[in-house]
């Protein structure tokens, strides 16, 4: 049979949860063996969008296809999704857990026993096999969920917020299962809102603002013609709150953006941008650089909304 | 200051579950239900028919034991139903959604569980009556074919069971307010059924009650397995299965329609 032009293909679909649409008229197609993700604040409609494609929920309208076809039951059979919280019999062993998710996909036998045993070399979980799922930290727990996802070898991997909750060394391992992954032809489609793991990870990023998708491109297009600067303010201890609220609603002035004591701020001039800042008293600012671009700052631009926050997506 | 703290800690504590209390209208409404119904329903069936001359053999605690068998299913059958919520919570019920098979499907594969475990702690309870020497099992149709029927009634009551979990369970967002109504259901029928005094004696009205108790078509069914000679106060085997049978199907397909809350 010949392969569906695209690994999944979504057209025009609208979803409501009562009076508000938690999608309104998305569109886009993932080309095979690539890295998509759906870049947007909590509640932009990247779960609902992930739902639709796992076959856990119907559009209200248009249509959704995996492989070339609705996600039902037997098209399933070649998509794992791992979702955005643990999803785990937290009684059951890790062989246990594994087990039943190969029987659910029609392994058994040799097949499977192979598979597991295999899966738990790979991602490191060989020797707590025989352990209670409770028993694993949240990093560990995330490596079974994506070993569980790929126990069947699927064509298409869903994944809602991989690394969120992760710490450091966690999201790295994570990430380069993710590249063997992809690299074995897998399609990855990943919902996410973090900016950098979007930007390094992903071929094709799409904005969702409010359920709709609003720009989709490469990272390096989205961020292609941006008209605005990126500057980093470095600030003193106790300062940055301050700043950030000043500077807040200057004229030009786009997101700003706190982590610890430095702001990421986009500005339309920066030539005009930090004279005024000196003008203003820029005494707790201990340094300024200009930064690269990010796709946090596309976003804005596109979007008219900060990436951070929440837009109130129901639970899916 | 501490002790205002720990106050302030109290009430707020105290307001959120009263709060939660207040609004689940399912548990409001069970709790002061059962017991009300509880008052009525046992308090008259022990009064009116507990009479050592209304038992076969005059004997209560052979009298118990097709009761006991069905009150064990029942039990089995709720304690199952509360994995649904389980793996709800845990996320579970979401990864066996995204597997290749339909809801129902996996509903049906969930319910099999309880139904297998329902039936073999029934079936162990009649074991163990049947190894005791003062419990005096006449074996109506001989002992191999009142153990299958006995089985085969064990099965289907725990069918019936099952399918009322899952209808509950598509409807009903938390597993206290399942519990509260499956008590509130439940327990009412297992004493109008017969299960602990026998139904001749009661009042009319509560006679026409226990008729359209499904349960009293278990307890009947395994009565007339286990005893000798009680056709005349029995139901009787055909109207029995019927009952049990139609019931058992159409609340498994009524159960399987409804897709199960996800949240």
């Amino acid at each position: 049979m010949a392969q569906a032009p695209y690994a999944v293909d979504v057209s025009n679909v609208t979803v409501s949860y009562g009076e508000r649409r938690a999608l309104d008229g998305v569109s886009l197609s993932i080309p095979h063996s690539s890295v998509f993700g759906l870049l947007g604040p909590n509640g932009s409609g990247k779960s609902t969008l992930l739902s639709l494609v796992a076959g856990l929920r119907t559009p209200d309208e248009g249509q959704v296809l995996v492989l070339g076809r609705p996600p039902l039951p037997d098209v399933r059979r070649q998509t794992g999704v791992v979702f955005q919280e643990s999803c785990l019999d937290p009684l059951m062993t890790l062989r246990e857990t594994l087990a039943l998710h190969g029987k659910l996909f029609g392994l058994g036998g040799d097949t499977l026993r192979s598979r597991i045993e295999a899966l738990l070399g790979r991602f490191g979980l060989a020797e707590r096999g025989n352990e209670a799922v409770r028993t694993l930290s949240g990093g560990l727990r995330r490596r079974l969920e994506l070993a569980r996802a790929l126990l069947p070898e699927p064509k298409l991997l869903l994944l809602d917020e991989p690394s969120t909750g992760l710490d450091p060394d966690s999201r790295r391992a994570l990430w380069e299962h993710l590249r063997a992954t992809r690299a074995a032809g897998v399609t990855l489609l990943l919902a996410t809102n973090d900016v950098l793991e979007a930007e390094r990870e992903c071929d094709t990023v799409a904005f969702l603002s409010r359920g709709r998708l609003v720009a989709q491109g490469t990272p390096s297009d989205l961020k292609h013609g941006l008209r605005r600067d990126a500057v980093l303010l470095e600030c003193n201890d106790g300062s940055a709150a301050v700043i950030s609220k000043a500077i807040a609603d200057w004229p030009g002035v786009g997101t700003v953006v706190a982590a610890g004591q430095t702001l990421h701020v986009t500005v339309d001039d920066v030539s005009s941008f930090v004279p005024r800042l000196f003008q203003a008293g820029a005494d707790g600012v201990r340094a300024i650089r200009m930064e690269p671009s990010t796709l946090e700052d596309a976003y804005f631009e596109v979007a008219g909304a900060p990436l951070r926050g929440d837009e109130e997506e129901p639970a899916s | 200051m501490n002790a205002t703290l720990t106050l302030s800690a109290w009430g707020a504590l105290f307001s959120r579950d009263v709060r939660a209390f207040l609004r689940s209208r399912s548990q409001l409404g069970s709790s002061l239900l059962f017991p009300l119904m509880l008052l009525a329903l046992l308090g008259i069936g022990v009064s009116d028919g507990l009479d050592p001359s209304s038992l076969r053999n005059g004997d209560y605690t052979t009298y118990l034991v097709p009761g006991i068998m069905v009150m064990t299913a029942l039990f089995s059958s709720t304690f199952s139903s509360a994995s649904f919520y389980q793996d709800r919570d845990s996320g579970m019920l979401k990864v066996l959604l995204v597997s290749p098979h339909t809801a129902v499907s996996i509903l049906i594969g969930k319910a099999l569980g309880g139904i297998a475990i329902g039936s073999i702690q029934a079936l162990a309870i009649l074991a163990i009556a049947s190894a005791i020497p003062a419990i005096d099992l006449e074996w109506q149709y001989g002992i191999v074919l009142s153990v299958l029927l006995a089985v085969a009634t064990v099965v289907l009551l725990n069918l019936l069971l099952s399918g009322l979990a899952q209808v509950l369970a598509s409807r009903i967002r938390t597993m206290q307010g399942f519990h509260l109504i499956m008590n509130v259901v439940l327990f009412p029928l297992l004493f109008l059924s017969g299960a602990f005094f026998p139904l001749s004696e009661l009042p009319t009205w509560l006679q026409a009650l226990a008729l359209a108790d499904p349960l009293s078509y278990a307890v009947d069914l395994l009565q007339l397995a286990l005893y000798a000679d009680g056709s005349a106060d029995n139901i009787g085997l055909i109207p029995d299965f019927a009952v049990l049978g139609a019931l058992a199907a159409a609340l498994l397909v009524l159960g399987a329609r409804r897709p199960p809350l996800m949240e």
